[in-house]
């Protein structure tokens, strides 16, 4: 595999290999799938990780990006368990997922090119779990489907919640 | 009559066995088994299902969700992760709660006695009373949560554990559609309760 290639596809896999995104990334989906308009927050989280790769590029320094990303997974989690979604707050949250998931996502690659495939990587395989993921969530309609997803939106706030205060600590 | 003897040996060497296995297990605070965090999602999804007294209590919350039906059947599970969460974090940032394993047992004896007795309290009382145990039970899983890059798939694992337990509760708890089931349901309410007692002879 070229090394471009291999570059694309080791962002690609990140999102969808690391914990805390995976975290996120499932609560914006099942949040998304409440969604009438769901790909204008597919869109402003796009937007967010594109900005947040910028700022990469611009050498941004360290930031707390994980512990963000903790938190918008504690909060989608619980707004996802208590059915309630306003749109304002979808999309604020949506812009925050993608811009802390794309500073919690620098690229180890050798070159200029590489890096900027890994970060096209990343950007297509966070915005491919989005659409895939809620185009299933909005296909449940059993009411016993529906609590499902429900119960899975507090076991990511659950869990969001833990890893946030052992970030904390 | 031979066979009225059979079923009471039968019955006799069941108590004693199950009573065999809650001496030789351990409470709550002794979930890691070789006193080493193994980190990671397995690790953290084998964690709460060591200690018996955890495990009957989540058991209880589905079961007696199931009990109280709708909308307890769903508010019950999706409350408690998060209220134990809540119970977990306080733990990791060092805040200590007296009493935690006198907490996790009497959960067993309030959660199994209310299923016993069929009791069908108001919905914010029963999410009361079981989020007032959550935090007892996050609490003490809190404490052991490891630090590091494993924490969150370890809370993912743990997280689903317990709530597959309750889930596991709530599909027992679906007997009580058929009077046989009820009984069944409300004898299995007695066995968590006197579980918690045990665990609440040792803790104390």
């Amino acid at each position: 595999m070229s090394g471009l290639l291999q570059a694309f596809v080791d962002g690609f896999i990140n999102p969808l290999t690391t914990p805390a995104h995976v975290l996120v990334l499932l609560a914006l989906a099942l949040l998304m799938a409440r969604e009438p308009q769901r790909f204008v927050v597919l869109l402003v989280f796009a937007l967010a990780l594109v900005a947040g790769f910028v700022a990469i590029v611009l050498a941004v320094e360290t930031t707390p990006a994980r512990t963000v990303l903790l938190a918008v997974a504690a909060a989608l989690g619980a707004m996802v368990a208590a059915a309630w979604a306003p749109k304002l707050l979808a999309w604020l949250f949506a812009a925050i997922a993608g811009a802390a998931l794309a500073l919690d996502s620098p690229p180890q690659a050798v070159t200029i090119t590489e890096a900027y495939a890994t970060l096209a990587g990343t950007t297509v395989g966070a915005c491919a779990m989005l659409v895939v993921v809620s185009a299933v969530a909005a296909h449940v309609h059993a009411d016993w489907q529906r609590l499902g997803l429900r119960i899975l939106g507090s076991w990511i706030a659950a869990s969001a919640i833990l890893v946030l205060a052992v970030q904390l600590r | 009559m031979r066979d009225h003897e059979h079923s009471n040996i039968a019955d006799a060497l069941g108590v004693a066995l199950v009573a065999a296995l809650l001496l030789a297990s351990r409470p709550a605070f002794a979930h890691l088994v070789d006193g080493s965090a193994t980190g990671g999602f397995v690790g953290g999804f084998a964690h709460p299902l060591f200690g018996l007294d955890h495990v009957v209590a989540m058991i209880a919350v589905g079961l007696w969700g199931a009990f109280l039906g709708p909308p307890a059947i769903w508010l019950l599970p999706i409350t408690f992760p998060m209220v134990m969460a809540v119970g977990g974090a306080i733990a990791i940032l060092g805040v200590p709660v007296p009493g935690v394993e006198i907490g996790i047992a009497s959960s067993a004896i309030a959660l199994g006695g209310m299923i016993a007795l069929a009791a069908r309290p108001p919905l914010v009382i029963a999410a009361l009373i079981v989020g007032a145990f959550a935090i007892f039970h996050g609490h003490a899983h809190g404490a052991e949560l490891p630090p590091g890059s494993d924490a969150v798939a370890f809370s993912v694992g743990f997280v689903m554990a317990t709530g597959l337990l309750h889930l596991a509760g709530i599909a027992f708890g679906l007997l009580t559609r058929w009077p046989a089931g009820r009984i069944g349901v409300r004898a299995a309410g007695v066995g968590i309760a006197l579980v918690g007692a045990l665990f609440l002879s040792k803790a104390i």
